[in-house]
């Protein structure tokens, strides 16, 4: 009886296991889709998100300075509030797009023999954290306003800035490696 | 490169006359057909090709838009003070009319980042709010 018992885990296991793989996302597979999605991702980061001037001007203090100085109570809570709403848009945007990174490389770490495990360790130690930390200046601001961690802001767009260098190290790799890979064909064609 | 002589001649003839980047977000934008996206002028267009002066006037357009994300809060207030003066309305019914029309939402160009558009309607919200709380509060009218 409880060999049966055991054999029926084994075997539920194993069915919820195939059931997992089968739902698993096909972007996660190193497909076109998948490569294209995280150039999109890694566009949005370098020219929409992480500029110094945008993050400067997101949290900017003299912003506040002066409306504490020209503005009636009214205007100084509208201001706190717009800020607040624009400080976790920001993260919101930074966290979804190392998110999408991540998953890209994921999916390349499982289909490219060539890539550098030690480098794709280190890059998934830095996503996680970096996507913790995004998480955590969320709170942060939510509960303290927009001005509470600007050190810490300054750590998250610097540690996205250097996942993005290194994303786009791989990304050049893999865009090369698929060229090559359309080109053998080709060649051999030719001959 | 015909592209970047376009927009070097709209921005020596034209744009050179409007100092502020604001007037001159809300004079590109003017040139934009809401229906279709395209950017039209006339006089661009003639020395050039239509499609270069659209995406002359894209190229410029994208510029005005980075130029006044990246001015601060009180610059903004003193751009829209002077944008005001010149189009000659009573800043009470100007600072109305904005706060429920919201015109700026539609002088962003296309494609931009949607941290950078929240980040100008954010400060037009407040620049106005500002405006507003500046304006000389009306005296009770006696009761008839």
């Amino acid at each position: 009886m409880i060999s049966l018992i055991f054999f029926l885990c084994i075997g539920a296991l194993l069915f919820s296991s195939l059931f997992l793989l089968a739902r698993r996302n096909p972007r996660s597979e190193g497909s076109s889709t998948a490569l294209v999605e995280a150039q999109q991702a890694l566009t949005a980061l370098q020219t929409g998100l992480l500029p110094v001037a945008l993050v400067r001007r997101v949290f900017a203090r003299e912003d506040w300075e002066y409306v504490r100085s020209e503005a009636p109570r009214s205007v100084r809570e509208l201001f706190l509030d717009e800020r607040k709403s624009l400080a976790i848009l920001w993260l919101t945007q930074v966290r979804a797009q190392i998110r999408s990174l991540a998953r890209f490389h994921r999916g390349a770490a499982r289909h490219y023999a060539k890539l550098n495990p030690r480098l794709e360790l280190q890059l998934a130690i830095s996503f996680a954290a970096l996507t913790g930390a995004c998480r955590a200046l969320q709170l942060f601001v939510y509960v303290a306003g927009p001005y509470a961690a600007p050190q810490m802001v300054g750590a998250v767009a610097e540690a996205a800035g250097r996942i993005c260098k290194t994303s786009e190290q791989s990304l050049a790799f893999l865009n090369a490696a698929r060229l090559s890979a359309l080109a053998i064909p080709a060649t051999t064609a030719r001959l | 490169m015909d592209v970047e002589q376009a927009a070097c001649d709209l921005r020596n003839r034209t744009l050179s006359d409007i100092p502020r980047s604001l007037d001159r977000l809300i004079y590109l934008a003017s040139m934009r057909d809401y229906n279709t996206g395209l950017y039209y002028h006339d006089g661009l267009a003639w020395r050039f090709t239509q499609e270069v002066a659209c995406e002359a006037l894209a190229d410029c357009h994208r510029e005005a838009f980075g130029q006044l994300v990246g001015c601060s809060l009180r610059d903004l207030v003193g751009q829209m003070e002077a944008y005001i003066r010149s189009t000659h309305t009573s800043p009470r019914d100007f600072v109305a009319a904005w706060k429920k029309l919201e015109p700026y939402r539609v002088a962003v160009p296309v494609e931009t980042d949607p941290v950078s558009a929240q980040l100008l309607f954010s400060s037009f919200k407040i620049a106005l709010a500002i405006l507003e709380a500046r304006l000389p509060s009306v005296p009770e009218q006696p009761a008839a």
